[in-house]
């Protein structure tokens, strides 16, 4: 084996220079106005409708070491939070672009590294202040700081000097109103922010519905499919705040206009037409079923079971009557399941074609391919046991109170999965739920199955914090303008050991001289973010949105506390202007939507993309094993050890 | 007729070391290891060629690993850093890093090669018996009634790794983790013979790193959740009995060959009776807890669920041992004899932990156990995987004070306090010394020169910013000064030095690293210091790498030819 290795140049991070070139390819999927993109593979002519970061990541298959780190990245980032992956890579790629200015201006890794954690930390604690708590009764409990800034005026001055002073009487603000455009984008939500709420004077009421509205993100339709699935979760176990995120499955089928989706209590699942005509016969009924984990064929064994080898078989007559092994194992199931009186098998696994037919002729309904956790739900909600094997079943393994109803013949699409059955439990300790998500447009319904798996993540991150953070880049104004005041300090009193460091006593560290260049830089990354999204909302040009920032940031100025007051303000007035409306006629309209972010996913966002950018930063070779020389002797930035 | 294919001949390198291909790689391989040192070492994306998976490392035992070379030379001493390390998992980096420093400054010094070799040698004793000995300068007695020092063990391991991208609380966070881990693996009875336990590693990625945590006993994946019978899983005592034989119901175990079956012989069914029975057996002796390390029939699954028996298969052979340790179970290893009565063990209880998405049974001991199992949290997987191999080393490092129960200064001040002393003493007994080895003083000195310059350049090789590289004169510890910094401000900016041990003031003198200095003996800094140690090394592992290092160099410069078989 051969190694070859590049060293990466210094002032000219190949690895940044590539995560900041990634990064690009999420400008257009920022914010609530999202673009398709179409991405096309040149062999197969094959193409894909892409919409959100982590798919077209998915499509790319990238090759590059930094894209792959990337990709790992953003993929185990989706599967656990399954929203935010876009944010991730944008601001992974703002910060290393922010990092490789740090390295052009010729400040070292090590400062770099440890200023932009610094400014991380400063960003994770505006979250922490910013985060409004949802729950009315446990505030104390749940918010410990929202406890103090009401106690504790020193405390609270920190983050909002002047909310004291002018605690409620936010009156005239609540009725500002914004234009018709900005309405339809992510940001009008603005306008309704007071600094009372950013120090959570105001907890939420929990009304799943009103957060969820909130968390939409301009997915208005998938959100309702959330909140119908969490009512119909709420009436299953009769609590005022239930969603269980687990027990919802989605169904895709093509072929139905959008405003079929819906959201059914159970499963629904596709069976051809022959099972439809048993499913018809079994409707209205209670029903018994088994639940089996495997196949269900004569031939199947259990996993990790080795089928011996050089077995012969011999017999001493021949005898041509005898069944075959395979009949002989129908027959005993079949007798079996009549006796127990089964009507339904779900099968995780597939089920033989002869077993189908034979079920069918004794109007018992089997299904194919059914996900564990569904398996799991039944298991519950029926009181049956999963099996391995049919002939496992026994009187206690059949579940009770099963029902079959079909909820929609597809037939005229396609035949084989003709039919979508309904099957729920009567009881009311399911909780299990399908949405079903259709589309006339083929390619859109993976876009859309994410998009209502970005809701409903959403919602549960929600509830799971028992807390929101301001959405529409509030929180984020709020952090540059910590990150600038730090920046400002350090260039005001550049003798004295750094500002947050001075609070944690360690006198003896020699400060960071590079620190204020650092976090000015982070929080342009910052900038960079929500000028994008203003940009994708329509309403704004480039150069409009950078300048409303920065004009907004200039006029409040070491205020900090009211930053998201005054930034709704700069949204009107600039809006206004932007369109030419007099104020007074847009207070007529109806009130506009707020919008929230989640606390833990944003924080976990922001780590991550900072993660990515200290990996990629700190990195200076590359190490590439099983290199042929011959093969790749000529390359020339190859170094062979 | 067959053919005759030719042999291609032998290649055959004489003194590799005077060879300037082998000198370019030496060098390569020293810049790479070097750039990886410490906490500000770089780190290096290790792939291959056809888009394999990515890893970020900066460790030694990873490095080295992939840097398999078409030289053997470099081979021989990668090989050897590499054994070292699998013995102590430490101080990998540091022992490859001074044994090619060692090379590069034999060459430099134009001695002849036995001399330089007789001189590393003895100056290598006498590092020995310095680091060993009662008056040594830059060591650290370890008290066992505290466990601060061990947490700045474990710190120093832990923060040495960038790789691992953790803020300074989170590395904290999983020093007091690792001590933790080390101190329940340690066992309390003193009667008979103390086994050390076992740390199991359980890696959740895509959640914070604080979320990690340690706890006694087992925890075991489940992934079959749903056959978990809460009620079954209160706190009772429960009998255990662990088989190691499949009880898949298969007959894996006849080998090859060929058996005739008769038609009607249902060989499945009657290893299921089999099965069955055995059930039976365990049921009556009254088992709670039924292990397999491989694979478990359904129907004895459910036989046994029945009888409200919790059943765990296909556990892995690395767990088995662990969980045969824990509940004091022999594994059974067949199925066709009656489980003897002292087979079975005893657990205390077992709930139910969620982790993420992954689901754990958590087997708690029934008394002193010394199994833990820690659960690492990582935000992604490159870097959870290295945090996982640092987390390893931590636990060898933090054992190897059972062995040894001191520590070295970290940061570069062992090195340049251990130079300084050589230095020291070579020159008072240049003259005995001289005779003794058989060689002139004047090589002596020059050996010993390059042999303290080889230990500084390590301390040296931990500053990666261009800073500059110091010592004090009266404690030789490692200093570096931030390359911006104006010399008349040197005692303001230089804060403390490596190890944390030693401030700054306006009394000291400083001297730049190989440079030329006045030689004095190190003095140990006096026991009423007000400052804490920041960093420190591995004793144990520390010794092992300074002694491998040195003799990997003589090796080296003793090999005459290399024959390289081409064929």
């Amino acid at each position: 084996v051969m190694l070859g290795s590049t060293i990466i140049n210094h002032r000219q991070h190949v690895g940044l220079q590539k995560l900041s070139a990634l990064a690009e390819i999420t400008r257009s999927s920022l914010g609530p106005n999202k673009n398709y993109k179409f991405i096309q593979d040149d062999t197969t002519g094959e193409s894909t409708l892409v919409c959100s970061c982590f798919r077209i990541l998915e499509s790319l298959e990238l090759t590059c070491s930094v894209g792959q780190v990337v990709y790992e990245t953003i993929e185990t980032h989706h599967r656990v939070y399954n929203t935010g992956s876009g944010c991730l890579l944008f601001l992974a790629g703002a910060w290393s672009h922010a990092a490789l200015e740090c390295l052009h201006r010729g400040i070292s890794v090590r400062h770099i590294i440890s200023a932009m954690s610094e400014g991380m930390e400063i960003c994770l604690n505006v979250c922490r202040q910013c985060s409004i708590s949802i729950k009315r009764r446990e505030v104390s409990e749940l918010c410990p700081f929202n406890v103090s800034t009401v106690k504790d005026s020193h405390a609270h001055q920190q983050l909002t000097p002047r909310a004291s002073e002018r605690p409620f009487n936010l009156g005239p603000q609540k009725k500002l109103k914004l234009s018709r455009h900005f309405r339809e984008s992510e940001s009008p939500s603005i306008s309704t922010i007071h600094a009372s709420q950013l120090c959570s004077y105001e907890p939420f009421f929990p009304d799943i519905a009103h957060i969820a509205e909130t968390l939409s993100h301009g997915c208005t339709d998938a959100m309702n499919l959330v909140v119908k699935a969490s009512q119909m979760q709420s009436e299953c176990n009769q609590q005022d705040i239930a969603f269980d995120v687990t027990k919802v499955v989605t169904c895709v089928l093509p072929g139905l206009v959008e405003e079929q989706a819906t959201v059914l209590p159970g499963c629904v699942v596709l069976v051809p037409a022959e099972q439809a005509s048993v499913a018809h016969h079994l409707k209205e009924q209670h029903l018994k079923v088994a639940l089996i984990h495997g196949d269900l064929a004569a031939t199947y064994r259990h996993l990790g079971y080795n089928r011996p080898k050089g077995i012969q078989s011999v017999s001493d007559r021949l005898d041509l009557s005898r069944l075959s092994k395979e009949d002989t194992w129908m027959e005993k199931v079949v007798t079996l399941l009549l006796n127990l009186e089964v009507n339904v098998i779900l099968v995780s696994g597939v089920a033989s074609e002869k077993v189908i037919e034979c079920c069918w002729r004794r109007n018992i309904l089997v299904v194919e391919k059914v996900k564990a956790s569904i398996l799991k739900a039944f298991a519950v909600s029926t009181g049956a046991i999963p099996v391995t094997y049919a002939t496992q079943l026994s009187k206690h393994c059949v579940g009770t109170g099963l029902k079959v109803s079909i909820w929609r013949d597809l037939s005229n699409n396609d035949r084989k999965r003709g039919t979508a059955v309904n099957i729920t439990t009567d009881g009311l300790n399911c909780g299990l739920v399908t949405v079903i998500l259709t589309s006339s447009v083929h390619a859109k319904l993976q876009t859309l199955e994410d998009q209502f798996w970005a809701c409903a993540y959403r919602l549960h991150w929600a509830l799971k914090d028992k807390a929101l953070l301001p959405g529409a880049g509030v929180t984020e104004m709020v952090c540059i303008q910590h990150l600038q005041n730090e920046a400002e300090h350090d260039i005001r009193n550049p003798t004295e050991s750094n500002g947050v460091s001075s609070q944690q006593n360690k006198p003896r560290t020699p400060a960071n001289p590079y620190r204020d260049v650092v976090l000015t830089l982070m929080a342009d990354g910052l900038k960079d973010y929500i000028c994008t999204v203003m940009v994708n909302t329509g309403v704004f040009s480039k150069v409009g949105a950078r300048a409303a920032v920065i004009q907004h940031l200039q006029d409040y100025h070491g205020t900090v506390g009211d930053v998201a007051a005054k930034f709704s303000q700069l949204f009107l007035h600039t809006d206004t202007c932007y369109n030419a409306t007099p104020t007074s006629v847009e207070s007529s309209e109806t009130p506009a939507i707020k919008t929230y972010d989640n606390l833990c996913v944003k924080q976990e966002v922001w780590r991550k993309a900072l993660d990515l950018v200290f990996l990629v930063l700190q990195t200076d070779a590359e190490v590439i094993t099983g290199v042929d020389r011959k093969t790749n002797g000529a390359q020339e930035d190859l170094m062979f050890l | 007729m067959s053919r005759v294919v030719k042999k291609s001949p032998s290649v055959c390198t004489d003194l590799p070391l005077d060879n300037t291909d082998i000198c370019n790689k030496l060098s390569l391989l020293k810049q790479l290891l070097i750039s990886c040192f410490g906490p500000a070492g770089r780190l290096k994306q290790i792939h291959n060629n056809i888009g394999g998976r990515v890893i970020s490392t900066s460790t030694s035992s990873v490095l080295l690993s992939a840097l398999s070379s078409s030289q053997p030379f470099i081979n021989l001493i990668r090989t050897s850093v590499l054994n070292h390390v699998s013995r102590f998992n430490d101080c990998g980096l540091f022992t490859a890093i001074l044994c090619l420093t060692l090379l590069e400054q034999a060459k430099q010094s134009g001695l002849r090669r036995n001399v330089s070799i007789i001189v590393n040698k003895h100056l290598l004793g006498l590092c020995t018996s310095y680091l060993q000995g009662q008056n040594c300068g830059c060591k650290v007695k370890l008290d066992f009634c505290s466990s601060q020092y061990f947490i700045t063990l474990a710190f120093s391991v832990i923060s040495s790794k960038p790789a691992c991208v953790l803020t300074e609380p989170e590395a904290l966070h999983i020093s007091k983790l690792a001590v933790q881990a080390f101190l329940l693996t340690v066992p309390c009875n003193n009667t008979g013979v103390a086994r050390l336990g076992k740390t199991l590693t359980v890696c959740v990625e895509g959640h914070p790193v604080l979320d990690s945590a340690v706890f006694p006993g087992l925890l075991v994946d489940m992934p079959d959740i749903f056959f978990l019978n809460a009620e079954n899983l209160h706190g009772r005592s429960l009998c255990t009995v662990l088989f190691s034989a499949s009880l898949a119901g298969d007959l894996c175990e006849l080998g090859d060959g060929n058996i005739e079956l008769h038609g009607d012989a249902d060989t499945d069914s009657q290893i299921l009776d089999q099965l069955l029975e055995l059930g039976k057996q365990v049921v009556q002796d009254g088992v709670n807890l039924f292990v397999c390390q491989k694979v478990i029939h359904p129907v004895l699954q459910q036989y046994l669920r029945g009888q409200s028996v919790t059943v765990i298969e296909r556990l892995g052979i690395s767990l088995m041992e662990s969980l045969s340790q824990l509940a004091g179970a022999q594994p059974v290893a067949t199925l066709h004899t009656r489980i003897p009565p002292k087979a079975y063990g005893k657990v205390k209880e077992l709930t139910i932990k969620q982790f993420g998405s992954k689901t754990m049974l958590h087997i708690h001991p029934s008394g002193e156990s010394a199994i833990c199992t820690m659960i690492l949290c990582h935000r992604n997987d490159t870097m959870l995987s290295e945090l996982k191999v640092v987390c390893q080393k931590t636990e060898h490092v933090l054992r190897l004070t059972l062995r040894e129960p001191c520590a070295l200064m970290g940061g570069g001040c062992t090195e340049t306090h251990l130079a300084a002393y050589i230095r020291n003493k070579c020159i008072k007994e240049v003259i005995e010394s001289a005779s003794l080895l058989g060689c002139s003083q004047t090589e002596y000195l020059l050996g010993a020169e390059g042999f303290c310059r080889s230990l500084e350049s390590v301390a040296a090789a931990l500053d990666h910013k261009c800073g500059n590289s110091l010592t004090d004169l009266t404690h030789a510890h490692y200093w570096t000064l931030p390359a911006d910094v104006v010399e008349d401000h040197m005692e303001n900016s230089l804060g403390v030095c490596g190890c944390g041990l030693v401030e700054s003031c306006p009394s000291k003198k400083w001297t730049y690293l190989n440079t030329k200095y006045p030689e004095f003996s190190p003095a140990p800094v006096s026991k009423g210091t007000h400052l804490q140690v920041r960093v420190l090394d591995s004793f144990t592992s520390k010794l092992s790498g300074l002694q491998v290092a040195v003799e990997t160099a003589n090796l080296a410069l003793d090999v005459q030819y290399i024959i390289q078989d081409t064929n």
